[in-house]
This record gives C-alpha cells, structure tokens and sequence, in this order.
C-alpha cells in the first residue's frame, strides 16, 4: 500500500543555513503522527515541503503516488489539507461556512458536494450556530477552528496541521480532538481514515490524539517512535526540548501498569487499581 | 505597597447591550500573582484590559464600579499577538525593549540598565541586534515581555504569555512571573495552561461569563466546582475520572503523597 | 547614503521633485529623473534584511530591487500619458513623474522608520506625531511578510492564480481581502499596546541614539531649499 507520505533522504537550506538534513520518514494511511522539536528544528519547513511550497534541495518528498516537485500547493491540496499558524488571519469570506467552502470550491467540487462537505467540517467541529457569522465578528479562537474546519472540508488523505491548538481553552482543544479522531477513523480519499502530521508543544493534546512521534532536532530525525514509548523517558525529553505532560509524569510517580499517556487511560487503570488489591 | 483594587466593577464594551464584565471584586497587592482562568470570551482578557486603565479610556465603552490603583510603578499590559505589540519603531531587539522605557523619558543610563536586566531575563542576549521584524514567534512573544518588564510595572498583566513559547520557553517564563512576584510586582494573569498555575499562583478567580465564579488558592484548580467545568488540572481531572473520592490532588506529587498513604 | 541624516535624505526627496516641476522640462525633468534613479541604484537604496532566511526569493538582485520598482510604478504613467498627449508633453511630464517616483520609491527604501523617528525626537517633535510618519513607511514589510503568509494559505486551499481574468481577479480578491481585513482588525490591538508603552500625545520620548546631524548637512538641506526657491523666482520672472 502506498503510503500517506513519504520523505526520501530530504534536506533543504535557506541560504547558507542548512534547516533540514537527510530526513527520512513515511505515513501510513490512516495514521496519526505527533512532529516534535525546538522551535527552530526545522518543522515549520517540513511541512512547506510536503504541501508543496518548497522544494527539496535533495531527496523527494511523495504524497501518495506524487512527487511535490511535479504538483503546485494548489494541486497538491487535492491530497493534503493543510494548516498553518496563524490561520485565523486568512479568512476573507462574509460567512463562515462561505469560508470554508472556499477550499472545495477552488478545487471544482459540484455545488451539492461542496455544501455537503463544508457541512461536515462544521459539524465535526460543532461550528453549526456560528456558520452563518461574519469570520471577524469571531474570537480568534473560534476563526483558528474554522480554519481547521476548511482543511477538513477538502477531505483530503493527509492533513498537516501546525499547532492546532495554539489559543484554544481546554473545551476548544477537546473539540479539535474529537473531530480529528473521528476524521482519522472516517473514509478520506482512497477508502482509508486521514493521516494526520501535526505540529504541537501541546503534549497533552498530542497525547490524546496522536500515536507516534516524530522529533526533530536541529534538522536531523532524532526519534521515530511511539509516543507513549517518548514521553516514557523524561531525560531524553529534555535534551530534545520537550517536557513530559502531566498523564505521562502521572502514571510513572504512580507506576501505573501500562504507562498510560491518555487521561481516560490513566483514570481506567488508576480506578483498576485502586479498587483491585495489588497490581494485576 | 502595590495594590490593584476593582469595586464591583461592570464593563460593557462600546455598542454593546450585555457586560463582558458584571459585579466583578478583585484585589491584588505587590507580590501576589493571581491566576485567572475561564473559557474563551469569560471575560479574562477584558478584566486585564480593565485593570490595565485600557478599557474604558481607549477601548471605550461604559463601566461602572471603581477600580483604584496605587503603585510605584506604572501598570502595563503584555497582550496575546505578539506581532501587533511591535512598536515598528525600533532597528534592533535591544531599541524594541528600550520602547518603553523611552516613552517614559527615563535619563538614558537608567534605560539602559533596565534594558540589559531584562534581556538576560529573557534569555535575549544573542539576539539584541537582530531586526524585529525577522523574529520567529516565540522569540518576538519573549521580547515583548522584556519590553513591559523593562519599564519596571508595579503592575503586570499578562494574557496568555505562553502561546507562542515551547515547553521549555514557557515553563522559564513562569520561573520569572514567580521571581518577579518575589521583587515585589503585583501580577495577574489570564491563561489556559492549567497544570502550570499551582507551582506559581497565589490565587486563582474562575470567570464564567463576565462573572467571577469562584475565586480561592491554588487548590481551587482541584476543586469539584472547577474540575467538572473542565477548569481544574489534569491530575485532579484523572482523579475524578477514576471515581476516586475528593479531594482531589493538585499536582502529581500531591498525587503520589496520596498514592503512597492508600 | 545611509549615514546622511534622515532629514537630509526627506529633504532631497523633496527637492529633486520640486526641481522636476521648477525647471524647464524636459531638461530639467530629464536631469532630475537620472538623478532619483541613481539612488535607487545606490547600496543604501534598501535595507538589506541579511537576517531574515524568509526574504531572499530566488532569483531576485537586492541591488535592482529598488530601480525595478521604481521603473514599473512610473510605468503605467507613460503609457496614460501616451494614450492623452502627444511625444513632447508626454515625455515632460512622463520625466517629471518618473522624478516624483523614483524619490519617493528610494526614500521608502533608504529611510528605515526608527530612524526617522529618532531624528524627528531629537529635532523636539513630539513622539506620537513622529510615530504616524513611521507608521506609514513602516507599514509594507509587514503587510508584504503577511501577504505571502496569506497567500501560501490559500494556494494550499486549492487557489490557482492560472486561468482567465476573472478567475485572476477572484485570487487576487481571496489574497487581499484577508489581508485588509486582517491588517484593520489588529488595528485597536496595536493602539492598545503603543499605549501600554506608553507611547501618548505629547509624550516627551528620551532619544535613544539620535543620528548625528552634521553642519555640513544641515547647511546642504538649507542650501537645496535655497536653489528650489531661487529656480522658482527665476522661472516666475
């Protein structure tokens, strides 16, 4: 099976200062991938190159069956919905739901299909009352999701968000959480759920959502691994500038069977063991 | 002595019929940081601005009640966007950081001491003569921070001070609310980074909807109350979802003391 | 260039138009147009941004940047011109626009905000009136970095600025509108957080390192003001 996404020995520079060096990765379809690191490591870049508003210096990044070389950003959204930081700066329509038809409309969607798909995305996000508002009479927040509501409805196989929850309070993040869970469980294009590649200093979210984790370091892959493998050692996750969120520190003081990182887990397995005698 | 006090205090912003504030008591002297937390549009950022002598003199509107403020020290607000706090008059970080200091008509020695203190606070040294404008998010959210600080407020107010900052960037910024507070600065600070607040907040209120909803220490992030409403930390949360009994711990090390009695 | 005192390069900005108009065309025109376009050439024509990796696009000579602009604003004047006037009145007032410009196009360049303020703190203005000044040079690198984010946003939407003009002018709509209404929105916030800094009418801002401003310039500004005026009372008698 192809996969999602695939980075071949990649490397990119701006300039004279080199941000990305010989990355190599891949997604399933379908799966869900935290991309960690420093400000600075070169994340931000990454995610330019797969949408296809970079080029690799070296190596070839495949969407699928594509090369991004071959496929401008606005082809290549057929395939990757995308988010960037800031996004609530780049709402323009006089509603919301006109917003994020913009995406599917661009692409030649039929009208019937475009309404059906922005009315997905507003429904997964629970932005139903708030569609037919002017984007700027909105907090930031509510704009930040519906941004994410206009990647959605391009129902592409691979969404790359950047710090989604960036500005969200604790309801807004959980929002984000189920929508993307259950989008990821959903039929993208090609029958499979949505891959998923997010950006995030938000463990906890990360956490919630994500399986595996992808940490930069100064440009180089420095882990590819499971995510509740990662946050298991607190010291590594220092030296990549990471700190362990409070489930993960939870469950080891605790020693928790299983080490989980997800708050229902733990509490699944805290109860357990409470109510049991000694550990299973 | 620092003190910030607002007397049942209602603010409705300019052609606006319901209050973003309504009846809200608050009193914060020099050397306390009090938390505030709610969900977005409760009402934080408001209160700031309120306490910040923004609103009503710039933002406009109608408020009624009483806000007193009494320092030795101006009072100044470090807003959520970055960017938009950029004076656009400055070459260099370090000119960015002297802005204010400047506007105050502070002799140029004294400016420049307080420059330096803060840049070394926030970890700006390698990065004073860089060009505003080329700054990534995090390190422009720290430079803005230095720039309030570097006026010396008796008042802080911060919103959301650690959006932009990773981790490791966000937990030193709240080492530094925590020694700032120890100077005697009076601070208050929106923010939705719960688990962050019980190792640095004297005091945390609860706004729902313009209205101060509870208001008590720290431990009040473990309370039942704030819990339920998804407003408590994440350990007292997990608590509670595994039907364990109140009171909820606070933090993991509450939670492992308890652990190890059982 | 960059060393002379900003007042100096707002004065010759303004001299070199006032000239343009003054003297007889097209001699003077013509003149004062090879002028402004020589300082567009000129290194200290634009601020080289040699710390930001984002602004180097492919392809571009910093060096060129400036004239080019210049050369394409004054562009579409000559050829209204063409389309209104016959040769000899297009190329006088063609060259006089061309000068007019060229200035204004090199003086937004070679004339950072910060230092302009600076210059107008030292001189006794007052900050928030020399702030309004640098607001407006200051204004387009900023919108200039928003608008390529704004647009990578939207080209990722699907956005194609291919096909015919329609569909050109709805891309140009979906670029700029965000990036207007955006721009305004930030707008109260901005205010917001010049006035926490303090930064209020009448407030008498310390200078942090005024640029110095030498006799000889000062005697140079007074010196171009004195040739625009005598240009004017020769051509007038």
């Amino acid at each position: 099976m192809t996969a999602a996404l695939r980075l071949d020995g990649v490397s990119f520079s701006y300039g004279a200062v080199q941000v990305l060096a010989d990355v190599s990765l891949a997604l399933a379809p379908g799966e869900r991938v935290a991309l960690l690191g420093r400000n600075g490591a070169g994340k931000s870049t990454l995610v330019r190159l797969v949408t296809g508003l970079a080029r690799p210096a070296a190596g070839t990044v495949w969407v699928g069956d594509w090369d991004t070389r071959d496929h401008s950003p606005d082809v290549l959204a057929r395939r990757v919905g995308s988010v960037f930081q800031h996004a609530d700066q780049q709402l323009f329509a006089r509603t919301l739901e006109d917003d994020v038809a913009f995406g599917p409309r661009a692409l030649g969607f039929e009208r019937s299909d475009v309404a059906g798909r922005v009315a997905r995305a507003l429904d997964a996000l629970e932005l139903g009352a708030q569609a037919r508002e002017h984007p700027y009479d909105l907090p930031p927040a509510l704009r930040k999701l519906a941004a994410l509501a206009g990647a959605l409805a391009l129902e592409p196989a691979l969404l790359v968000l950047d710090e989604p929850t960036a500005g969200l309070d604790r309801a807004l993040r959980a929002r984000v959480t189920r929508a993307l869970l259950e989008r990821a469980g959903r039929a993208g294009a090609g029958g499979g759920g949505a891959a998923l590649l997010v950006i995030t200093h938000d463990l906890t979210f990360a956490a919630e959502l994500l399986d595996r984790a992808l940490v930069l370091d100064r440009g180089r892959l420095a882990c590819d691994e499971s995510l509740a493998g990662l946050l298991g050692a607190a010291a590594r996750l220092e030296t990549l500038g990471l700190l362990r969120p409070p489930v993960a520190e939870l469950s080891t003081a605790l020693d928790l069977p299983g080490r989980p990182i997800r708050a229902a887990d733990a509490a699944r397995v805290l109860a357990r063991v409470a109510g049991g005698r000694a550990d299973p | 002595m620092t003190r910030l006090i607002l007397e049942r205090v209602t603010f409705r912003y300019p052609a606006t019929e319901a209050p973003a504030l309504e009846d809200v008591s608050l009193e914060v002297k020099g050397g306390e940081v009090v938390a505030l937390v709610g969900s977005v549009g409760a009402g934080a950022s408001t209160l700031l601005l309120v306490a910040g002598d923004l609103a009503p003199r710039v933002v406009g509107g109608r408020l009624e009640g009483r806000v007193s403020f009494d320092g030795d020290g101006p009072r100044a607000i470090v807003l959520p966007t970055p960017w938009t706090q950029l004076s656009g008059m400055a070459f260099t970080v370090w000119d960015e950081v002297a802005f204010g200091p400047a506007n105050l008509g502070l002799p140029r020695d004294e400016i420049s001491r307080q420059v330096d203190q803060a840049v070394v606070r926030l970890d700006l040294e390698a990065l004073t003569s860089r060009d505003p404008t080329t700054l990534s998010g995090g390190e422009l959210q720290r430079v803005i921070v230095a720039g309030i600080l570097a006026m010396r407020p008796a008042l802080l107010l911060l919103d959301e001070p650690t959006a932009e900052l990773d981790p490791v960037g966000a937990r030193t910024l709240w080492k530094l609310v925590r020694t700032l507070a120890g100077e005697g600065t009076a601070i208050v600070v929106a923010t939705s980074e719960l688990d962050a607040l019980p190792a640095i907040t004297d005091r945390v209120v609860w706004l729902e909807r313009g209205r101060v909803a509870a208001t008590g220490p720290a431990a009040l992030l473990a309370s039942d109350a704030l819990v339920v409403a998804n407003m408590g930390t994440t350990v007292a949360a997990v608590w509670r979802a595994a039907g364990l009994p109140p009171p909820y711990p606070l933090t993991v090390a509450h939670a492992a003391q308890r652990w190890e009695r059982r | 260039m960059t060393r002379l005192h900003p007042f100096t390069l707002l004065a010759i900005a303004g001299a070199l138009p006032a000239l343009a108009w003054i003297l007889p065309a097209p001699v003077g025109g013509l003149a004062t147009a090879v002028v402004a376009l020589a300082l567009t050439l000129t290194p200290g024509a634009s601020p080289g941004s040699t710390n930001t990796v984002t602004a180097v696009s492919p392809g571009s000579r910093p060096g060129l940047v400036v004239f080019r602009t210049a050369l394409l604003t004054a562009a579409p004047f000559w050829l209204f011109l063409l389309l209104l006037h016959d040769l000899p009145t297009t190329i006088a007032i063609g060259l006089r626009v061309t000068t007019m410009v060229a200035s204004f196009v090199w003086v937004v360049g070679a004339l950072p905000p910060p230092r302009l303020v600076e210059a107008m703190v030292a001189a006794g203005w007052s900050a928030s009136v020399a702030y309004v000044f640098a607001a407006t040079l200051a204004a387009a690198p900023v919108l200039r970095a928003r608008a390529r984010r704004i647009a990578d946003a939207q080209r990722c939407r699907g956005l194609s600025a291919r096909g015919g003009l329609a569909h050109r002018l709805r891309a140009l709509w979906a670029l700029a509108l965000p990036l207007i209404l955006s721009a305004l929105h930030e707008v109260d916030e901005r205010a917001l957080a010049l006035e926490t800094r303090r930064l209020v009418p009448g407030a008498r801002r310390t200078s942090l390192s005024p640029p110095p401003d030498r006799g000889a310039e000062r005697l140079a500004r007074w010196g171009l003001v004195a040739a625009c005026a005598a240009a004017l009372g020769w051509r007038l008698r």
